[in-house]
C-alpha cells in the first residue's frame, strides 16, 4: 500500500500536512498514516469495537466453551413444550421483551432447539466474515485487472470486456445466485472441491466475486478514460514510457482511491450479501449456524421473541458499520488527497 | 378420517414450515362449535376466505388432490356421485352419504363392478342435465396424464382397462383417443344417461368412498379446454364462479348458480349467498385479522395458524370459544430409503439413534401433534393399532430421545459397515433446524450424516426419482378414504405412488394384495395393523409424529369445526350468523 | 446483445437440478407419464431447438400441447407456466407495475437526498454536518436490506401499529392504502440507496472541487453557486449517472427481499417463487425482460456520458 501512495503521480502530489512538515522525513509512511488514524475519533472507535468482534469471532471456540455453551448442544430444558417449543417465558400474555434470556444464555436460546444463540452468533459471524473476505480479494483482483485492461488498451479489449461486463451486470445476480446454486454447488464437487461446506462455500465466493467485479472495473475503466486523458499520462506518453510504466506508475496511483473504496464498501457488503443469500436459503449446510439462516427463522417469531430478531440484527449491522467506518478512516489516513486538500 | 394432501403437495406444505405451516397444537381440545349445531344457520351473507397461496394449485376437478381443496369445491362447486357425512365426529365425519347418486352404489357380489345411479334434475350452471356421460367423460380425463396432472390415478389403478408394459394404461386418455374402447368397456352408460357403471380389475369392497373424490367428478365433454380447463371448470353445485385472478392480490368469488336446484341436492346447505377467496395474503397479516376480528373479518377464515400466533391464541380465554385444536389426518415420517440402506439392523439402528423428542418440539411441541408409532393414525378408526415400534419391535425399549448406545450395537451386529447417511428435506428454516437435530442423532451413534437441502417447490419432483433421492427423506402422508389402503400401499409397495422407501418385499406385497381384495373390513383392518407393524419392524420408515392442526375462523362463522374427512372445513355446512 | 443473452439464459437454465418433467409429474410416475410431460413441455427437443422454439414464440407466437387439448400462446410469447397455468408474458405484465411503483418512488427519494447530501457534505467538509451525515450514511449503506425491512417492519407496523400490514393496490384504486403499503419499501430501498449516492456525490464533488478549473472558475469570481452545479457537479456527473442509470434499471427487475419482506406482488417475489419452484419458463422469462432493462439502461447512460463530459471519447 504504502509503495503505492509513494509512488503518487507527479501532477498531483499529496499535500504534506502543515503540522507534519517538519518530522516527515524520519517518518514512514505506514507511521504517517497511523498517525493519522489515531486522531480520527470514529475510527478509532470503529477499530475497537471491530477488533473485539473480530476476535470473538476468532475465539468462537475457546470463548463459547469458558462459558459452557455451544452452538449445536440442545436444550430442551430451556423451552417450553406445551407452548409451541418456543423459549420459556415467551409468548404468554406478559412476557418481557427479553424473555428467554438467561445468565447460561446472554443471547437467549433458539426456538425449537434449545441452542445457544450466544455461540451461534459467534459460530455464524466468523463463517460470515471468511466468506466476504475471500470474495472481496478475487473481486478487487479481477475489477482492477479488467478495468484498467479495459480502458487504458481500449479498441477491441474494451468492446469485449465491456460487453462481458455488460451481460453480467445485466443479470439480476441474486436470481441467477439462487436458481444455479445447487447445480454448481455439484459442479464443483465434481472438479474436486469436497462436498459439503467446502463447495458451499467456494460457491458463493466465486458467484460474489464473479458477479461483484464488473462494478469496480467500470469504475476503474471510466476513471481510466478520464485519467489517460490528463496532461500528465500525456506528459509520459509524449517521453516515450512504456505501457507497462504507464499502467502500473502513472494510472494505477490515480486510480487507488476509487479501488479502495470500493474494496472497503465491498467487503462489509459481501458479509451483508451473504446473509441475504442464507436468508433466502442459500448458504451454508446445517447445524452450520450463519446470520442469514439465523434471521430468517427468528422472522416467524417476530412478534412473541422479539430478541431474537433484533440481536443477531444488530449484531449484523455493527459488524458490516463499524467495519465500513474502520475502511472509511483507513482511506482517510492512507490517502488524504481524497478528504484534505 | 380422511383425505389427505397426497404428498405430493402435502408434504411440501409440511417441509414449508415457517412459511406455510403453522403445524403445531395443543394438549386440549378447544373446538367451540363441533357438532351440526344448525340451530341458527341462515340464508345469506358473504364467507371470505383468505389464501396466503396465490392461486389454486388445482382448479379442474380431475388434478385437485389437497384435503383443503377438494373440501371447497366439493362443497361449493363439484358434485360427486358419493360425499363425506358433515360432522365433526371423527367417525361420523368419515362416513358417505349419496351425492349426485341416488344411493352408495351398488357392488357386484365380489366388488368388480360397481353401479350408480344419478338424482334427477342435477344441471350444470348452464342448464344443461348432468348426464353419465358427463360422468364418464370427467373419469376419462384422467388417463391423459400428460395434461392431467397432479391429480389422484385411483381411476387408472382400479379400472378393468390393460396396462402397457412399462405400467401405464393403455388407454391415453380423451384427447387422443389411443385405446377409447378398452375405457369404453370399463365405463358404461346405461341408455336413459343414468345410471354408470364401473368394472374394476380387482374387488374394491370401499369403492364408494373412492369417487368421493373429485377426479370421479363429472366434465361436460363440449366445455373442456384441456389445460386451460384448470382456469375456468363449468360448476354443477349451488355456486359458481365469477371471478378468478391469480397472484397476490388476486380473488376468486363464487356466487349462487340459480341452475341448482335444493331438491337435487340434499347435501349440501349452501348457506352463505357468496364465497371470497383473497389470494396472496402474508400469512402473518392472516392470523393478525383473524386475531383482531375487526367488523369486516367475523365471517373470515383461513387454514392453520403461523407458530407465532399460537401462543397468542392459546394462551389467551377470549379465544376459548373459537380456537381449533385437532388432530389432522397426516403422519410425518422419515422414509428410509431400502435399496441404500438394505441392512436391515442400520435400519434399525437409524430408528433407534433418532431423537424424536427433540423433532416433536422442534415442529411446535405439544401443538404439533404426539410421538407416532406407525404410518396409520389413530383418527383412521378401526385400522390403527399399536404397533409397539419403541417398546420392544426393535429389540428393546427406545426412548424418544433416542438410544445411541444401542444404535451402535445394532450396528456392530449387522457385521458390515454403516453405509453414510443423507437427509433429504425442503429446505426451510423449521426443517434446518430439524435437519440439525437428525445429523446430530445420527453422529451420536457414531454414523456419518449429512443434510440435503432442497428448494421447498421442487421437493417431490427431486426425491419421487430414485436417481437422486438418498437414504432418509423428510415426508408425510394422510389416507385418501378412511381406510389403510389408501396408506400402506401407497407408502411401501412398488405399485404406490409415494413409494419414497423404494420398498420391495415380496410376502409383504403379497399380503398387501391380498388385504386391498379382503371383503371382510373387519378382517381387513386387523391386516393393515398387521402389515404397519411389519413395515415400522423392517424400518421402511420412521413416523416421527401424529400431527395437530390449529385454526381460529371468524365470530361469526356458523359450523366452523375441522371435518375429519379432509381436516379441512366443512364448506358446504358452514354459514355466516347474522 | 439481446441474442446473446437470452442464449446465455437459455443455457444456463437448461442444467437445473429438478427435471421439470419429473415435477409436473406428480405421484404415481411412471417412466412414460415423463417421457409424454418432456414432450408436452417441449424439453424433448435438444436445446438449441427448444431455444430456437422460444425464440420464434416471442415473434410470432407458438402452441403448446397437442389435439384437442392444445393452445396457442401468442406473440411475443415469452413461454407458458404449466405451474401456474399462464403465460409467461401475463405473469410478467401484472407483476411489473408493484415494482414499477416501487423503483420510481425509491428513486426519486434516493437520488434527491443522496446528491444534496452529497453536495452538502462537501461543501462542508470536516464539520460536523458532514461527519455526521457521512456516519449516517455509512450506517445506512452497511445495513442488509432485509434487516432494515424487518426492523422498520417490526417496529413500525407491529409494535408501534402506526401502519397497517401491507397489502398492496394499484394508486388508481386506492391511493391511500397504496401509499400506506408503498411507504416503508419506498423508506428501505431509499435508506440503502441514498446512502451510497451520498458518498458517491461526495467524493466526486471533492475530487473536481480540488481540480484547476475550479480554482480558476473561483478566481473568475463566478458566484459559488455557479461554480458548483455547472462545473462541480457537472464534472463529476458521470459515475453518479451511470450508477443511478444501472440502479434503477435492475430495481425494475424486481427488489427480491423487500418486495419478499412487504408482500408486493413484484417481479422479485415472482422470481423467487419461480426459483423455489424451479418454474423454468418464468425464470428464464424474467431474467430476459431485466436484463434487457439494464441494457437498454447502459445504452443510455453511454450516449449520457458523452454529453456530460466531453472530454470522454466513446470508444
Amino acid at each position: 500500500m504504502s509503495v503505492l501512495v509513494q509512488d503518487n503521480p507527479a501532477a498531483s502530489p499529496p499535500t504534506p500536512d502543515p503540522d507534519q512538515g517538519e518530522e516527515i522525513q524520519g517518518r514512514s509512511l505506514s507511521a504517517i498514516a497511523w498517525g493519522r488514524f489515531r486522531r480520527d475519533k470514529v475510527g478509532m472507535f470503529s477499530l475497537g469495537v471491530l477488533i473485539l468482534l473480530l476476535l470473538s469471532a476468532l475465539l468462537a471456540g475457546p470463548i463459547t466453551s469458558l462459558m459452557g455453551v455451544d452452538p449445536y448442544t440442545l436444550n430442551p430444558e430451556a423451552l417450553d413444550k406445551a407452548n409451541g417449543g418456543i423459549p420459556l417465558g415467551c409468548g404468554v400474555p406478559d412476557a418481557s421483551f427479553f424473555c428467554g434470556i438467561s445468565r447460561e444464555h446472554p443471547f437467549g436460546v433458539e426456538p425449537g432447539t434449545g441452542r445457544d444463540l450466544f455461540a451461534r452468533v459467534l459460530y455464524g459471524m466468523r463463517i460470515s466474515i471468511f466468506i466476504a473476505l475471500s470474495a472481496t480479494l478475487v473481486t478487487t483482483l479481477l475489477g482492477t485487472v479488467f478495468g484498467i485492461v479495459a480502458g487504458y488498451l481500449g479498441g477491441r479489449w474494451d468492446t469485449v470486456i465491456s460487453r462481458l461486463m455488460d451481460i453480467i451486470l445485466a443479470f439480476p445476480f441474486l436470481l441467477i445466485i439462487l436458481a444455479l446454486s445447487g447445480v454448481f454447488t455439484q459442479r464443483l464437487v465434481a472438479i474436486g472441491v469436497p462436498e459439503g461446506n467446502p463447495a458451499r462455500i467456494t460457491y458463493l465466493v466465486l458467484v460474489l466475486s464473479l458477479f461483484g467485479w464488473p462494478y469496480l472495473a467500470r469504475i476503474v475503466r471510466g476513471q481510466v478514460l478520464s485519467v489517460r486523458e490528463r496532461e500528465f499520462v500525456e506528459a509520459s506518453i509524449a517521453m516515450g514510457a512504456g505501457t507497462r510504466r504507464i499502467l502500473f506508475k502513472e494510472m494505477l496511483p490515480n486510480l487507488w482511491a476509487p479501488i479502495m473504496i470500493y474494496a472497503t464498501l465491498t467487503l462489509p457488503t459481501y458479509i451483508a450479501t451473504e446473509a441475504v443469500l442464507s436468508f433466502l436459503g442459500v448458504g451454508v449446510l446445517p447445524p452450520t449456524p450463519t446470520f442469514g439462516a439465523i434471521l430468517a427463522d427468528s422472522v416467524t417469531y417476530m412478534s412473541i421473541i422479539p430478541s431474537y430478531l433484533l440481536i443477531p440484527g444488530v449484531i449484523l449491522a455493527i459488524l458490516v458499520v463499524t467495519f465500513n467506518l474502520v475502511g472509511d478512516s483507513v482511506r482517510d489516513a492512507l490517502d488524504p488527497r481524497a478528504s484534505r486538500q | 378420517m380422511g383425505k389427505a394432501k397426497p404428498g405430493v403437495k402435502f408434504a411440501v406444505v409440511a417441509a414449508a414450515g415457517a412459511l406455510l405451516l403453522a403445524a403445531c397444537g395443543g394438549g386440549s381440545s378447544d373446538n367451540g362449535d363441533s357438532g351440526n349445531g344448525d340451530s341458527g344457520a341462515t340464508k345469506g351473507g358473504t364467507i371470505t376466505y383468505l389464501q396466503l397461496e396465490e392461486q389454486f394449485t388445482n382448479l379442474d376437478p380431475q388434478r385437485v388432490y389437497t384435503g383443503e381443496d377438494l373440501a371447497f369445491f366439493n362443497g361449493t362447486i363439484f358434485r360427486t356421485l358419493t360425499a363425506y357425512k358433515f360432522s365433526a365426529d371423527a367417525a361420523e365425519g368419515t362416513t358417505i352419504v349419496p351425492d349426485m347418486a341416488t344411493d352408495l352404489g351398488t357392488p357386484n357380489a365380489d366388488s368388480t363392478e360397481w353401479q350408480f345411479t344419478l338424482r334427477d334434475g342435477i344441471t350444470w350452471e348452464t342448464g344443461d342435465p348432468v348426464t353419465c356421460e358427463d360422468v364418464k367423460y370427467g373419469v376419462s380425463r384422467t388417463f391423459a396424464t400428460d395434461v392431467i396432472t397432479n391429480g389422484p390415478t385411483y381411476a387408472i389403478s382400479m379400472l378393468d382397462i390393460p396396462s402397457e408394459e412399462d405400467g401405464s394404461s393403455s388407454y391415453k386418455g380423451p384427447y387422443t383417443g389411443v385405446g377409447q374402447e378398452a375405457f369404453d368397456q370399463a365405463v358404461t352408460c346405461s341408455e336413459d344417461n343414468k345410471t354408470i357403471t364401473f368394472k374394476l380389475s380387482r374387488p374394491v369392497p370401499d369403492f364408494n368412498y373412492t369417487v368421493t373424490l373429485l377426479s370421479f367428478a363429472a366434465v361436460p365433454k363440449a366445455a373442456d379446454t384441456g389445460e386451460k380447463y384448470d382456469d375456468k371448470p363449468v360448476a354443477n353445485g349451488p355456486y359458481k364462479i365469477q371471478e378468478y385472478t391469480k397472484g397476490k392480490g388476486g380473488k376468486f368469488i363464487l356466487v349462487r348458480n340459480d341452475a341448482w336446484s335444493q331438491d337435487s341436492d340434499p347435501y349440501r346447505k349452501a348457506y352463505p349467498d357468496q364465497w371470497s377467496v383473497d389470494f396472496g395474503i402474508d400469512p402473518t397479516v392472516i392470523d393478525q385479522r383473524l386475531i383482531a376480528g375487526a367488523a369486516a373479518d367475523q365471517a373470515t377464515l383461513s387454514n392453520a395458524l403461523q407458530p407465532q400466533s399460537l401462543p397468542i391464541v392459546f394462551n389467551d380465554p377470549k379465544f376459548e370459544n373459537r380456537r381449533i385444536n385437532e388432530f389432522d389426518p397426516y403422519v410425518r415420517y422419515f422414509a428410509v430409503n431400502v435399496q441404500k440402506v438394505p441392512n436391515l439392523k442400520h435400519r434399525q439402528a437409524i430408528a433407534a439413534a433418532m431423537n424424536r423428542d427433540a423433532l416433536l418440539t422442534n415442529a411446535g411441541g405439544a401443538f404439533a401433534g404426539d410421538l407416532a408409532d406407525g404410518v396409520i393414525k389413530p383418527n383412521i378408526g378401526q385400522d390403527y393399532a399399536p404397533t409397539g415400534l419403541w417398546e420392544g419391535l426393535l429389540g428393546q425399549t427406545i426412548p424418544a430421545t433416542g438410544d445411541p448406545e444401542y444404535a451402535k450395537q445394532l450396528i456392530a451386529d449387522s457385521g458390515e459397515p454403516m453405509p453414510t447417511i443423507t437427509f433429504d428435506y425442503p429446505n426451510t428454516p423449521t426443517n434446518e433446524k430439524a435437519a440439525s437435530i437428525v445429523v446430530a442423532s445420527l453422529q451420536a451413534a457414531g454414523i456419518t450424516a449429512k443434510p440435503n437441502p432442497i428448494e421447498a417447490g421442487q421437493y417431490y419432483g427431486v426425491v419421487f426419482d430414485p436417481e437422486k433421492a438418498h437414504e432418509v427423506i423428510n415426508a408425510g402422508w394422510g389416507p385418501d378414504w378412511p381406510n389403510a389402503s389408501t396408506v400402506i400401499p401407497e407408502l411401501f409397495t412398488p405399485s404406490g405412488g409415494f413409494n419414497l422407501s423404494q420398498a420391495d418385499d415380496k410376502d409383504f406385497n403379497a399380503n398387501v394384495d391380498a388385504a386391498k381384495i379382503e371383503s371382510d373390513r373387519a378382517a381387513q383392518a386387523t391386516q393393515w395393523q398387521e402389515l404397519n407393524k411389519y413395515a415400522m419392524e423392517q424400518v421402511f420408515a420412521i413416523p416421527t409424529r401424529f400431527g395437530r392442526d390449529q385454526r381460529l375462523p371468524g365470530e361469526k362463522l356458523g359450523n366452523a369445526y375441522l371435518w375429519p374427512a379432509y381436516g379441512a372445513w366443512p364448506y358446504g355446512d358452514m354459514y355466516v350468523t347474522q | 446483445m439481446l441474442l446473446l443473452l437470452t442464449l446465455v439464459v437459455f443455457l444456463l437454465f437448461s442444467v437445473l437440478p429438478a427435471d421439470p418433467a419429473r415435477l409436473t409429474c406428480g405421484k404415481a410416475c411412471t417412466p412414460a407419464i415423463i417421457e409424454a410431460n418432456r414432450e408436452r413441455l417441449g424439453l424433448n427437443l435438444p436445446v438449441w431447438q427448444q431455444y430456437w422454439e422460444f425464440l420464434k414464440g416471442i415473434f410470432v407466437g407458438r402452441t403448446y400441447g397437442s389435439g384437442t387439448a392444445s393452445f396457442t400462446c401468442d406473440a411475443p410469447c415469452l413461454g407458458y407456466s404449466f405451474k401456474r397455468g399462464e403465460e409467461v408474458t401475463t405473469l410478467i405484465k401484472t407483476a411489473f407495475p408493484p415494482t414499477m411503483w416501487l423503483a420510481l418512488g425509491a428513486f426519486i427519494l434516493w437520488i434527491t437526498v443522496g446528491v444534496s447530501a452529497g453536495v452538502y457534505t462537501a461543501l462542508r467538509r470536516g464539520r460536523w454536518q458532514d461527519k455526521t451525515i457521512m456516519g449516517l450514511s455509512l450506517v445506512g449503506y452497511s445495513l442488509p436490506s432485509f434487516f432494515i425491512g424487518l426492523l422498520l417492519l417490526f417496529f413500525v407496523i407491529i409494535k408501534w401499529q402506526l401502519l397497517p400490514f401491507p397489502s398492496y393496490v394499484s394508486p388508481f384504486e386506492d391511493p391511500v392504502q397504496f401509499f400506506q403499503t408503498m411507504l416503508l419499501p419506498w423508506i428501505v430501498l431509499a435508506i440503502l440507496y441514498a446512502a451510497f449516492y451520498t458518498r458517491l456525490t461526495r467524493n466526486q464533488m471533492l475530487d473536481t472541487l480540488g481540480e484547476d478549473y475550479i480554482r480558476t472558475a473561483r478566481a473568475k469570481g463566478l458566484p459559488e453557486r455557479t461554480v458548483i452545479r455547472k462545473h462541480g457537479l457537472r464534472a463529476g456527473l458521470t459515475p453518479i449517472v451511470t450508477a443511478a442509470g444501472l440502479d434503477l434499471a435492475g430495481l425494475l427487475g424486481g427488489a427480491i427481499i423487500t418486495e419478499q419482506i412487504y408482500s408486493l406482488p413484484g417481479l422479485g417475489s415472482l422470481a423467487i417463487n419461480s426459483v423455489v419452484d424451479a418454474d423454468l419458463p418464468v425464470i428464464v422469462g424474467i431474467t430476459l425482460v431485466t436484463a434487457s432493462f439494464i441494457i437498454i439502461a447502459n445504452l443510455i447512460v453511454d450516449l449520457l456520458y458523452a454529453v456530460i463530459d466531453p472530454r470522454v471519447r466513446l470508444v
